[in-house]
């Protein structure tokens, strides 16, 4: 379906620059007429799904409940300002998940990278062989959507079921894999978005221009050298974006503790600031908390997002300036 | 030309940046859509009337079916939820704040007085008579009572009790049950001692219900209120003795500590690894569920009194659940219908007994011999467990109160137990949990002395 999107407006977008070189009375026309149309699904959409629900939760998180007496009379909810902003701030609960959320980048960001990178450029390389194969095979476990994943790595935690811990026994081997969440939900996410990540990797290095290659070979870099000092510099932009992506989407840290939380009273119910909001809006009801630690959430996320773009955009841009 | 692509690309990493932020709200806001009101215009004076009705209670299928077979007045829409800590409790009050709520629903005495003070129940006091409050055990119409006025209608009291193998007993040369807890742990290095991978039972630190039954039953009152303040005693020398006594037995590695109901502790009961249960009399059937299809089980369990401090008998109540109305239901009195039948009526506890999957106390006691005989006890070797539940339910330390704010206490309790066996103590937690509780109160607006 959305091959099909992309293909429309390929065409849309070649016929309507034909028209441009043709004549310059359509072009008036097309010119705010067509992407117009073709704006208007997404921007209905996004509007829907996205602008409208942040207004909302904004505005939610302006409010609080108020009870009277013992509790158990009518419920007034009251405006509160930034209020439940500065108890979330006060929270150290809520800090504290984005201390994890910084262990967790720190161990995971360097290892998921690494190893998509190992494996892209191991298949770039000219020894690789049955390179469909194993693209397909490592991309598998991302097809695997992310619950099911969680629950089947929980089980494979889990001593006293599980047949890794249990053959690990066995062989000797005592692991307490559930003692120490950070680096169990580590491990889910490298299995899970190595492959992914690699593909990105591995067609960087597809489009890498084979003279470069080529001319590194004759000046007599071996595979290694040319993987370190050519490949990896000219897939930078790959690289980073990958990173920025792999932070943002670090942020948003829900599913994998939150499924692993039912086999390990370790993963807290705050462990995250995505899981801080959950448990404040469905265990204690407190929405207008919850609203405000969502909405800074996306800041930071919007923040880190708009600090890394423009770093790498900078540099990207001075280096096409210099070029030039 | 230039300008024109740099905005454009302006525009795109705008796109990208709000799209990620809204990524992370999105979860929120999906739950803050009012979806249309369900509380459709009342049924026609002809045909049933439909009610909608939500529950996790091992049996209740079967109680809904035997219900509507025998019912033309009230029909009963059932819909299977997760157990409250498991989500049901978010399921319904979500569904409040949206509109779609179903008429009825179960929820336990401890999170009652949430569910109240959020305003997700409504009062039913005037579709209550007095005859029908006197059937039930006073501790439940004590729990289902709230400022003065009647919210739900219990169904099950929940007298603690010791589910153990009696042949892991044996074995380790334990003739009788410890009744007492200097007993228990006694007989807790015992059994370690027979069988050095065998422990007596389990602290969950995910679920605190366990450890507030045992304050209960040591007299401890974590909430009481008079006028319109609330008094929090989380932290009391009674809670404290029962945390101390914890402390001791994970510290010397006498209990396990594990997740309640994970595969992990179904795992360790099922091989032996566990030998006790300390639970509650609806634990029964859960306990024959979990573990009755492992080698070795079936017919070793059996039933004792809960271990006291001084030897003579005393319970808590851990757990037990009561059909609440909510609060926009139009149908209440088609509801409040249902409950009476499926809390008081023979054929609503036979129907939920004779599932196979409840050993549920009734909260009215006149059922007993209904609930006794529909119970299959072979997993217990034949054991007459009702008569173990029912002296039981007759030592419940009366005048313990949930109050709202629980859902904090337990979520503090919670994290604060995780950290058990790397510097953290249940006596600690309760430290934690105090202040935590004070201060929601406070946030809620209510007026709180420590």
């Amino acid at each position: 379906m959305s091959l099909r999107t992309a293909d429309t407006a390929r065409t849309a977008g070649t016929a309507r620059t034909a028209g441009t070189a043709r004549a310059v009375a359509p072009r008036r026309r097309g010119r705010y007429g067509a992407p117009a149309v073709l704006l208007a699904p997404f921007l209905t959409l996004f509007t829907a799904a996205t602008l409208v629900p942040i207004g909302y939760a904004v505005y939610l998180s302006l409010f609080t409940e108020h009870r009277s007496g013992l509790g158990f009379g009518p419920v007034q909810t009251v405006f509160t300002g930034l209020g439940n902003y500065t108890r979330a701030l006060g929270d150290p609960v809520f800090r504290g998940g984005f201390t994890t959320i910084a262990e967790y980048c720190l161990l995971y960001i360097p290892v998921m990278v690494g190893l998509s990178l190992t494996v892209a450029l191991l298949l770039d390389s000219a020894l690789a062989r049955a390179k469909r194969f194993f693209q397909l095979a490592l991309f598998l476990p991302h097809a695997v959507p992310g619950i099911i994943a969680a629950l089947i790595w929980a089980y494979l935690y889990t001593p006293g079921i599980s047949p890794v811990v249990g053959a690990l026994g066995s062989a000797g081997v005592h692991v307490d894999l559930l003692g120490h969440p950070l680096p169990a939900v580590v491990n889910m996410a490298v299995w899970e978005w190595t492959g992914y990540n690699m593909v990105i990797f591995f067609a960087g290095l597809q489009a890498l221009p084979r003279e470069v290659l080529e001319a590194a070979l004759v000046d007599g870099a071996g595979p290694l050298r040319t993987a370190l000092s050519i490949k990896l510099p000219l897939i930078k932009a790959s690289i980073t974006m990958v990173c920025l992506f792999t932070l943002i989407g670090s942020l948003q840290l829900f599913t994998e503790p939150m499924i692993l939380q039912g086999a390990s009273s370790q993963v807290t119910t705050n462990w995250t600031p995505n899981m801080f909001a959950y448990s404040a809006a469905f265990g204690r009801n407190d929405y207008g908390l919850a609203a405000a630690s969502s909405v800074m959430l996306a800041l930071a996320a919007a923040a880190l997002s708009f600090i890394v773009t423009r770093v790498t955009r900078t540099r990207s841009e001075r280096r096409t300036e210099a070029a030039r | 030309m230039s300008t024109h692509r740099t905005a454009r690309r302006r525009v795109l990493r705008l796109a990208a940046v709000l799209t990620t932020s809204a990524l992370s709200i999105s979860l929120l806001a999906a739950c803050g859509s009012s979806g249309g009101g369900s509380a459709s215009s009342s049924a026609s004076s002809h045909g049933p009337v439909t009610i909608t009705f939500w529950a996790w209670a091992k049996g209740t299928q079967q109680v809904v079916d035997a219900f509507n077979a025998s019912h033309k007045d009230v029909h009963v829409d059932f819909e299977q939820i997760p157990s409250g800590v498991a989500g049901g409790y978010a399921k319904i009050s979500d569904a409040v704040k949206a509109g779609n709520a179903p008429d009825l629903f179960n929820v336990e005495y401890a999170a009652l007085p949430d569910f109240v003070s959020q305003g997700a129940v409504q009062d039913i006091t005037s579709l209550v008579p007095a005859g029908l409050k006197a059937k039930y055990l006073p501790q439940s119409v004590e729990q289902t009572t709230l400022g003065g006025s009647t919210w739900a209608l219990p169904l099950d009291a929940a007298p603690q009790a010791l589910f153990y193998r009696k042949d892991l007993f044996a074995k380790a040369g334990i003739t009788t049950p410890p009744t007492t807890w200097a007993d228990y742990q006694a007989d807790a290095v015992k059994l370690k001692a027979a069988e050095p991978n065998t422990r007596i039972g389990t602290f969950f630190p995910d679920d605190p219900s366990t450890l507030e039954a045992f304050a209960w039953q040591n007299g401890a009152h974590w909430f009481s209120s008079s006028g319109d303040t609330w008094k929090i005693a989380v932290d009391s020398p009674a809670t404290k003795k029962v945390a101390d006594y914890w402390d001791g037995l994970v510290s010397k590695d006498l209990v396990r500590v594990q997740t309640s109901f994970s595969q992990q502790w179904t795992a360790s009961l099922q091989k032996g690894e566990t030998a006790a249960y300390l639970g509650a009399a609806w634990g029964g059937g859960v306990l024959q569920g979990t573990v009755a299809g492992a080698p070795g089980n079936a017919g070793n369990w059996a039933v004792a009194p809960v271990p006291t401090w001084d030897g003579q008998p005393a319970s808590g109540m851990l757990g037990g659940s009561t059909f609440a109305v909510s609060k926009d239901s139009q149908k209440a009195q088609a509801a409040v219908e249902f409950a009476t039948w499926a809390t008081t009526t023979p054929q609503g506890i036979q129907a939920r007994i004779a599932s196979g999957t409840s050993s549920m106390f009734p909260a009215d006691p006149e059922l007993l011999p209904a609930a006794k005989a529909a119970f299959n006890t072979s997993f217990y070797g034949g054991q007459d467990i009702y008569a173990v539940f029912t002296a039981a339910s007759k030592t419940i330390v009366q005048g313990w109160q949930w109050g709202p704010g629980l859902s904090v206490t337990n979520s503090t309790l919670k994290d604060a137990f995780a950290k058990l066996g790397q510097g953290g103590t249940i006596d600690g937690a309760l430290g934690s949990a105090q202040s935590a509780t004070v201060s929601d109160l406070g946030t809620l607006g209510l007026k709180v002395a420590q």
